[in-house]
């Protein structure tokens, strides 16, 4: 196996429904062993280019390959080279952790020996302890999800898709989830994954950000983040039981900064340093203000959604928070 | 490229399946609760045998034969005679609800009888149930025939008597006729049902997605799906057979192999109806209702299970054409009841078949279709 040759290439892809367009003409390719993020607000068309990559669908327009196969000429074969978590759980709540296993593995027609073999290993890697004879619906949810993944890796893919695998799951259970989808890379697999959480992108060797159907940004978390942000970004942070309303009357030019409240805080992007430091004098002594790296969520209001609010002609602030609260 | 057709993988399917109804109460109770009360509902709550009917006697004769002619009429079980209510009128009781109808003995039918001439007895039904009124009618025919011989000896003969003898059915009795199409109703509902649910259940729940995203064939899940579910109406259907034969007395005189065929025919049938109806309907609820309304319905009003087909309008009479269920009623009753061979059984048994190709062929097609990565258009997936 050529290392150095893509594992998947996708090469101006456009899926319609109808007079809705779910993919607008994408293009880009994932490294072997990458952890490749895919990032956007519900109806960005990430769970259709999912679907396209797994054989699933077959898309109006364009290419997509994987490790050389083609996704639309030979879906049977993409079946065996991907294992597809989706956003549901999928495996049957009324079946036994291993019917579900043996259930999986007779469709793709794995050999007993193997099936056993194969069992051992991953529920050592996700380190699953329950008994075997348990009814999958009796598991805990982080639990489901661990299985769910051992079932999408039962027939040794090439490629992992995992779609939200973490949605609805609790904070310590999504960064023992992550640790998992770490290890796999490591190991060589090539993990395709979709989430709503921008903290939990930041694993993600490279991000692509999507909005209405397009690539609108792709680069690593730390390059996506200095492009997006050339300009300094402050924090302010107002000390407990102060004023806001020091804050808010500011209201500097749009020109030489923008303030977005942040949680108790403020981030200020300062767009012209020095008619900022004038502004700045007004803040108390007893604020404090320092110079911070932009997280995934400022790249991601800024990328995503200050452009859709303008476009709409709606304050930006409260449209980022309503996202948030989606998200959470 | 796996293009075959593995039946291991149906087999497992199928496996899955049969674990999914052992272990899910709601699919057994469709399954064993619907038929019984069903047949409980039709066999004992719903009789159409008429028995005791309460018929007020007025005997204005009041001779031997007069007397006679009650006794008989008593002694035959289907009617229980009362006095009229003095100071009543004589329908009040058929007004009331309380009696079916009146029979009324004139002065001199003793005296008729005995004078060799035609002697008259005045019956006055209830019109407003027609049903009850016209079995009472028709058990009153046969009642009169042994009356008169009784009454009269040899000696009289009236110049024109219809002899009407029920064949196949003897006593009219209700269960005989309705068993039989029953177990039609059963079967059509259940199978129609529980294949909708079992294909919608895995829209909903989304392991499709987990079925699609390995290299099992469309056909392979529709065999697998649906053979654990024909087996299990196969069994349900036994029961109702058992049910009808040893609980009701119906008998069988037909070829049961016929039956098998035309079980397996119409079942068939149903599976694939409720395949496309899985196809419209990937949400438990919805495929429950149009389950009920493609099913059900025509089962049950259009059949001639309960409703004949030919007192329908001409165009609900060449609707039934094509409803599955009006044929398999119509064999089922030729071969519970008149032991008709394949000869007499040719036309239900041609459409049944017709209408089997048919309709297997376009739901088996719809359901490939429905799951094979298709070009998008139309409907959004996913969210």
């Amino acid at each position: 196996m050529n290392s150095a040759a893509p594992a998947v290439t996708v090469e101006h892809l456009t899926v319609r429904f109808g007079a809705f367009t779910a993919v607008d003409d994408i293009s880009f390719s994932v490294r072997p062993g990458e952890i490749f993020g895919f990032l956007g607000a519900n109806g960005a068309g990430k769970t259709t280019t999912i679907r396209v990559l797994c054989g699933l669908l077959v898309p109006t327009s364009g290419e997509a390959c994987l490790a050389g196969t083609s996704c639309t000429d030979q879906p049977q074969a993409i079946k065996n080279k991907v294992g597809y978590m989706s956003q549901r759980f999928t495996l049957y709540g009324d079946l036994s952790v291993a019917e579900n296993l043996a259930f999986t593995a007779s469709l793709r027609k794995l050999p007993d020996a193997l099936l056993r073999q194969r069992t051992r290993a991953l529920f050592e890697f996700v380190n699953f302890t329950f008994p075997v004879t348990t009814r999958v619906s009796d598991l805990p949810g982080g639990v489901k999800q661990q299985l769910a993944l051992a079932a999408a890796l039962l027939h040794d893919p090439e490629i992992v898709f995992l779609d939200e695998p973490t949605a609805g799951v609790a904070p310590a259970v999504r960064a023992r989830f992550w640790e998992l989808i770490r290890k796999l890379a490591r190991s060589g697999k090539t993990i395709f994954v979709t989430t709503h959480y921008l903290d939990e992108a930041e694993n993600c060797h490279r991000i692509a950000l999507m909005r209405d159907g397009q690539i609108i940004a792709l680069d690593t978390p730390a390059q996506l983040k200095s492009k997006t942000f050339p300009e300094t970004l402050l924090e302010i942070d107002p000390p407990l039981g102060a004023s806001r309303t020091v804050i808010e009357q500011l209201r500097p030019d749009p020109k030489v900064a923008r303030i977005q409240p942040y949680g108790r805080r403020y981030h200020v992007l300062v767009l012209d340093p020095r008619a900022w430091k004038t502004t700045a004098r007004q803040i108390p002594k007893t604020f404090r203000m320092r110079p911070i790296q932009p997280s995934l969520e400022d790249v991601f209001i800024r990328l995503v959604e200050q452009p859709a609010a303008a476009a709409e002609n709606r304050p930006v602030g409260r449209r980022a928070a309503r996202s948030r609260g989606r998200r959470s | 490229m796996s293009r075959r057709f593995y039946p291991s993988r149906a087999l497992s399917i199928a496996h899955k399946e049969v674990r999914h109804i052992t272990r899910d109460p709601f699919t057994l109770a469709w399954a064993f609760g619907l038929p019984v009360i069903m047949v409980l509902f039709f066999g004992y709550v719903i009789d159409f045998n008429v028995r005791e009917v309460r018929l007020v006697a007025a005997d204005r004769d009041a001779t031997r034969a007069s007397r006679e002619l009650l006794t008989i009429l008593r002694a035959s079980g289907y009617f229980r005679l009362l006095p009229p209510v003095p100071g009543q009128e004589i329908q009040t009781g058929m007004v009331q609800e309380k009696t079916k109808g009146v029979l009324i003995i004139e002065p001199g039918f003793g005296k008729d009888l005995g004078a060799g001439r035609p002697a008259q007895v005045q019956v006055l039904l209830d019109g407003a149930d027609n049903s009850t009124s016209g079995l009472i009618l028709s058990y009153l025919g046969g009642i009169q025939q042994a009356a008169a011989a009784r009454l009269s000896g040899a000696a009289a003969r009236a110049p024109l008597t219809f002899s009407t003898r029920y064949l196949f059915n003897p006593e009219l009795n209700s269960h005989w006729f309705v068993i039989p199409g029953l177990a039609v109703v059963v079967m059509g509902i259940l199978s129609i049902i529980l294949t909708a649910l079992t294909v919608a259940r895995e829209w909903e729940t989304g392991s499709m997605e987990l079925l699609l995203s390995t290299p099992v064939r469309p056909l392979e899940i529709i065999l697998g799906k649906l053979a654990p579910y024909l087996g299990l109406v196969l069994i349900t259907v036994g029961l109702i057979y058992l049910v009808a034969r040893l609980q009701f007395g119906v008998p069988f005189r037909g070829s049961h192999l016929l039956y098998l065929l035309g079980v397996i025919l119409f079942l068939t049938l149903c599976l694939a109806q409720g395949l496309l109806i899985s196809v419209a309907a990937r949400q438990q609820t919805l495929a429950v209702q149009l389950s009920f309304i493609a099913g059900l319905l025509p089962a049950l009003l259009m059949s001639g299970f309960i409703f004949p087909i030919e007192s329908m309008p001409a165009f609900f009479q060449y609707l039934t054409f094509v409803l599955p269920p009006r044929w398999f009623v119509a064999m089922s009753r030729g071969l519970f009841l008149k032991g008709a061979g394949v000869f007499e059984l040719a036309l239900p048994l041609g459409m049944l078949t017709m209408l089997n190709l048919l309709i297997v062929a376009g739901a088996l097609r719809a359901f490939k279709t429905d799951l094979e990565p298709r070009r998008a258009k139309g409907r959004t997936e996913g969210k």
